[in-house]
């Protein structure tokens, strides 16, 4: 079964005509998903337009009084150009900064060993053993 | 196993002949100019379980190899501060450190003459290192050679931590050629660092510090017999079959090898690491006195995995 959620989305911005609207709740009638799809689609966009809107205070921006700013629509576009803003300042750091060079424990060990080697203590009684095979294994 | 083990307890229970205490480091320099081949069994008992493993040992002029009975495509080369790991000739991993002005260790233990026995058919002499009155090892030397045939390290309670003993010795010279170091950057001792790290860490001293070209830092830490080294990385090291180990509030990731522990932590500039062969009750005052663990949070270790 297909899910007309294009249908659902063009119905809620009565974007239908009465054809396909009839061919929606056929479609509604039989399909759970749709139907809640549908119902959560319109929670949604019922909380958002019971959002608040907020004048800006007198005076603050003489020229702006009479302009009156519905709030939940203007977050969205700078909440997206923030995100867009970091996603650009990362995939330009990205690219211009070499990736972190990776440190095995074969790395340490190595290390530890050269200078180990120096160690009036060091032996192969004493001596780091990396890899070289685990008995209990 | 049972035998040999048997015999270390009675090189341990021979009364302390005695009296003339010889320099620790006269008898491991011997033991380093020392050439033979011989097969060695290294079994430690860790608060994880038994980590073992048997390595077969040619040593020349201060030169080591060291191939392993159970990976035998797998060698170590060193000598004389450099530092190879191979697999099928072809190189995993090296270091080098410069050899130069390195700080002398002092001695902290009093060694004492524990007698002579038979080892694998030739005259050994048994020593112990006593700490602070506490036995922390015993090692026995052939007469011959002075080569060091078997060494027990002891935890503060008298617990066996890892025992190394040749199972086979020939004292013919390998003659083995100095292996090629070239194609690890020489790491020179720092003289003036910023770090975290301290000077003194649980009766150890810091020796020295280094710092190579990719950011890797570390210093090496000595109480004039066991050692370690302590890594500050600039993202955590993953051991894959570490186990998280707390002590206090500070959580680590903990793995033992044959001879070997390494503890792993992160922290807010980056990651950390400990190896060395730290008996295990020692473990904890000695990471008590580093950088603790600690969150970066979210924001550090996304910019981290990113951009180290």
């Amino acid at each position: 079964m297909t899910h007309p959620s294009e249908l659902i989305s063009a119905y809620l911005d009565g974007e239908l005509i009465e054809d396909e609207t009839s061919e929606l709740f056929s479609h509604l009638a039989t399909c759970g998903r749709c139907s809640a799809d549908l119902e959560e689609m319109q929670s949604v966009r019922a909380a958002v337009r019971s959002l608040p809107v907020l004048e800006l205070p007198a005076g603050l921006l003489p020229e702006a009084d009479a302009v009156v700013v519905p709030i939940h629509r203007n977050r969205g576009v700078w909440v997206g150009a923030a995100a867009a803003a970091v996603a650009l300042i990362i995939a330009i750091a990205s690219i211009v900064t070499p990736p972190p060079a990776s440190v095995s424990a074969d790395d340490l060990s190595s290390r530890f060993g050269a200078r180990a080697s120096l160690d009036p203590a060091f032996s192969p009684a004493k001596v780091v053993v990396p890899v070289l095979g685990n008995l209990s294994e | 196993m049972k035998r040999y083990v048997s015999l270390v307890v009675v090189f341990i229970l021979m009364p302390a002949s005695a009296a003339w205490a010889t320099e620790l480091d006269e008898l491991l320099e011997q033991s380093r100019e020392a050439a033979y081949t011989a097969e060695q069994i290294i079994s430690c008992s860790t608060p994880d379980g038994v980590r073992d493993a048997v390595v077969r040992i040619a040593q020349s002029s201060g030169e080591i190899r060291m191939t392993s009975t159970v990976a035998a495509d797998i060698e170590v080369s060193s000598g004389d501060g450099g530092w190879t790991l191979s697999r099928q000739g072809g190189v995993i991993s090296s270091a080098s450190v410069d050899s130069e002005e390195m700080a002398p260790v002092e001695p902290l233990y009093v060694v004492e003459d524990a007698g002579s026995a038979d080892f694998l058919g030739r005259e050994v002499t048994v020593h112990q290192l006593i700490r602070d009155g506490v036995l922390r090892a015993a090692l026995v030397f052939d007469d011959e050679t002075g080569a060091l045939v078997t060494a027990t390290t002891f935890t503060a309670s008298g617990d066996t931590y890892c025992e190394r003993r040749f199972v086979s010795f020939d004292p013919t010279d390998p003659m083995l050629e100095s292996p090629d170091f070239l194609e690890a950057e020489v790491l020179q001792p720092r003289s003036e660092v910023e770090t975290l790290l301290p000077e003194s860490v649980g009766g150890f001293d810091r020796l020295d510090f280094y710092e190579d070209e990719e950011g890797l830092r570390f210093a090496y830490y000595s109480d004039g017999f066991f050692s370690f080294a302590v890594f500050e990385t600039p993202t955590i090291v993953a051991f894959p079959d570490a186990k998280t180990i707390q002590f206090g509030d500070a959580v680590y990731e903990r793995t033992f090898t044959a001879g070997q522990v390494t503890y792993v932590w992160e922290t807010r500039s980056g990651g950390m690491a400990l190896l060395g062969d730290l008996p295990p009750d020692l473990h904890e005052s000695v990471l008590a006195t580093l950088p603790p663990p600690q969150d970066p949070g979210i924001l550090r270790r996304l910019w981290r995995s990113l951009f180290g």
